[in-house]
């Protein structure tokens, strides 16, 4: 598994990399390879403010749904179309 | 229009031909199967037969479809390791003593049949599908959130969305109308003919009922009946034993595990 040194990660498989105080959110290798193929990502429309831990989106796995959950507090700018 | 599904016989002769007996009784008008015919027990050729002799219309499981291709790989998604090791011992099991022709017939199966009635002004489309519309083994299980359910149904247009796989039947009713209009829309899991999983070891079935008044608009003018019938579990059960398969699926069985 690769560990990027720059990516600072969650509790809850979410991975976090700050860049001019703009955070990308990725979902860890480990967690995509519990899940399996992965269907359709419920993300959030951009604007949107959430706080830390609070659930902003949801995957849709094989054999299940999975919540993500914010690694910190901030307001969702852009989100990967290629996800949707 | 009584309409008899099954699905997930899993090469279970015994209750597929309670099965057979049981529907014959009900004065079904017609039936439908949902798919993995074969894997986890030693008939997984007669199972093909009785379901092609009897000319049912059929559409691929996962394991059909894994089966069908010589694959060794069935697309079950076990959790453990020893869980795999016994997937591992039936799909290789069951590709060895599956006949060529059986297989062609497992690999030329569809992968959905969609059934468009035409009652009053209004369309109702009921959809058959194995896992799901979007894919083969995908578990859709009875807690799947409500807007990942609906929209699954949404996309696929279907009304009363049918499928297997999990072994767990289950009926839900979601309405997806807006501003005040109903629509209401049925997602049912049609449990399993031959290796049930929901603590009843007998084997099931889902009996759907479309009258002249079934409509989108009212949630009870579709009937959905869960069938449960008896069969010869310890045959089935010793013919596992009997088998090179793991003897866990025998009691898989004998406990509707």
């Amino acid at each position: 598994m690769n560990f990027p040194e720059d990516l600072k990660y969650s509790k809850e498989h979410t991975w976090l990399r700050i860049s001019d105080n703009i955070g990308t959110i990725g979902i860890t290798e480990f967690a995509q390879s519990e899940l399996g193929e992965i269907f359709y990502a419920d993300l959030p429309n951009d604007g949107y403010s959430f706080e830390q831990d609070k659930v902003f989106g949801s995957v849709e796995a094989i054999k299940t749904v999975s919540d993500l959950f914010m690694p910190v507090s901030g307001k969702v700018i852009e989100t990967n179309k290629k996800l949707l | 229009m009584k309409i008899a599904l099954f699905s997930d016989i899993h090469a279970n002769l015994p209750a597929l031909q309670a099965f057979f007996k049981d529907v014959d009784s009900r004065n079904t008008d017609a039936i439908y199967c949902l798919g993995d015919l074969v894997g986890y027990n030693i008939w997984a050729n007669e199972v093909v037969n009785e379901i092609k002799n009897r000319k049912i219309p059929t559409i691929a499981g996962n394991y059909d479809f894994g089966i069908g291709r010589m694959s060794n790989e069935c697309g079950c998604a076990y959790k453990t390791d020893h869980e795999k090791d016994n997937g591992k011992i039936s799909i290789s099991f069951t590709n060895s003593i599956m006949n060529d022709e059986e297989r062609k017939y497992l690999r030329t199966l569809p992968a959905h049949i969609k059934v468009e009635f035409q009652l009053h002004e209004d369309k109702l489309n009921l959809l058959l599908v194995h896992g799901s519309p979007r894919k083969i083994n995908e578990y859709l299980f009875e807690d799947r959130e409500e807007k990942s359910m609906l929209r699954i149904m949404e996309q696929a247009d279907a009304d009363i969305m049918c499928f297997g796989h999990t072994h767990k039947p289950y009926h839900r009713i979601i309405n997806s109308g807006v501003d005040g209009q109903n629509h209401f829309r049925h997602a049912i899991n049609i449990g399993s003919v031959g290796k049930p999983k929901d603590s009843n070891p007998q084997g099931g079935y889902v009996m759907l009922t479309i009258n002249d008044n079934s409509s989108i608009l009212d949630k009870d003018s579709i009937q959905v009946e869960f069938i449960r019938f008896n069969y010869d579990i310890e045959t089935a059960a010793k013919a596992v034993e009997e088998s090179p398969l793991p003897n866990e699926f025998a009691d898989m069985l004998r406990n509707g595990a």
